[in-house]
C-alpha cells in the first residue's frame, strides 16, 4: 500500500479562559503532543492570546486563542480530531487545509472609499 | 420616452438600476488573492451591525470574491471572531 503524504494543516483553537495559566499551558501541551504524537511536525504558532468570543459558547465567554500550522497525515488528522473532540479544556477547534504558512498574522488593507 | 421612477420629495436620480454607476470591486482594487477568515477587520466592513453579510449590490464586491468573503465570514462565525446574530 502507498503510504500517504503528509499535508499542511492550520488549526485554529480555543481554550477555555476559565483555566489558570498552568492548566493552559498543559491545556496547550496536550494539544502539540497530539500532532507530534501521530508523526506530525509544528511548523508555526500564533498565541493569539485571551479574546472575548463574539457570541457564548456554553458558559464561556472568553476564550484563549491559538493558531497553529503543522504537517501531518490526513488519516492521523482524522485520529486527531477524535481526540480533540473528548478534551473538555478545548472550547473549539477548526483544521483546514493550507497553501502556506503566515509568518505573521497581516492583511492587506482595502482602498479608501 | 420611458418612464423613469422617480421617489418623489427624496431624490431626483432615476432609480432604474440601468442607469447606476457600477462599483468597482474593493478586492480586485487591492490585489487580494484570497479572504482568510482570521482577517476580523476586512470582513466586519461586509457585514452590518446586527451581523449579516452585506449584499453585493451595496458593496460592489465581483461575484467571485463574494463567494470567498461569504466563506470566510461563516468560518469566522464559528470560530466565534464573529456573531451569528449582533443585539443592538
Amino acid at each position: 500500500m502507498k503510504e500517504k503524504k503528509p499535508k499542511l494543516y492550520e488549526g485554529m483553537y480555543i481554550l477555555s479562559a476559565h483555566l489558570s495559566p498552568d492548566a493552559q499551558n498543559k491545556g496547550f501541551e496536550k494539544i502539540k503532543a497530539g500532532i507530534t504524537n501521530r508523526g506530525g511536525t509544528i511548523c508555526k504558532i500564533h498565541d493569539q492570546g485571551k479574546r472575548r468570543l463574539a457570541y457564548d459558547i456554553g458558559h464561556h465567554s472568553e476564550g484563549h486563542y491559538y493558531l497553529v500550522y503543522f504537517e501531518l497525515t490526513p488519516d492521523s488528522v482524522t485520529d486527531f480530531q477524535n481526540e480533540l473532540r473528548i478534551n473538555e479544556d478545548l472550547v473549539r477547534y477548526m483544521h483546514m487545509k493550507t497553501e502556506k504558512v503566515l509568518e505573521e498574522l497581516k492583511f492587506k488593507q482595502l482602498p479608501e472609499q | 420616452m420611458t418612464f423613469t421612477p422617480r421617489r418623489r420629495g427624496i431624490t431626483t436620480e432615476p432609480l432604474d438600476p440601468r442607469f447606476k454607476k457600477k462599483k468597482p470591486c474593493p478586492f480586485k482594487a487591492a490585489d487580494f488573492d484570497e479572504i482568510d477568515y482570521k482577517d476580523i477587520e476586512t470582513l466586519s466592513k461586509f457585514i452590518t451591525d446586527r451581523g449579516k453579510i452585506l449584499p453585493r449590490r451595496i458593496t460592489g464586491v465581483s461575484s467571485y470574491f463574494q463567494r470567498r468573503l461569504a466563506k470566510a465570514i461563516k468560518r469566522a462565525r464559528y470560530m466565534a471572531l464573529l456573531p451569528f446574530v449582533a443585539q443592538t
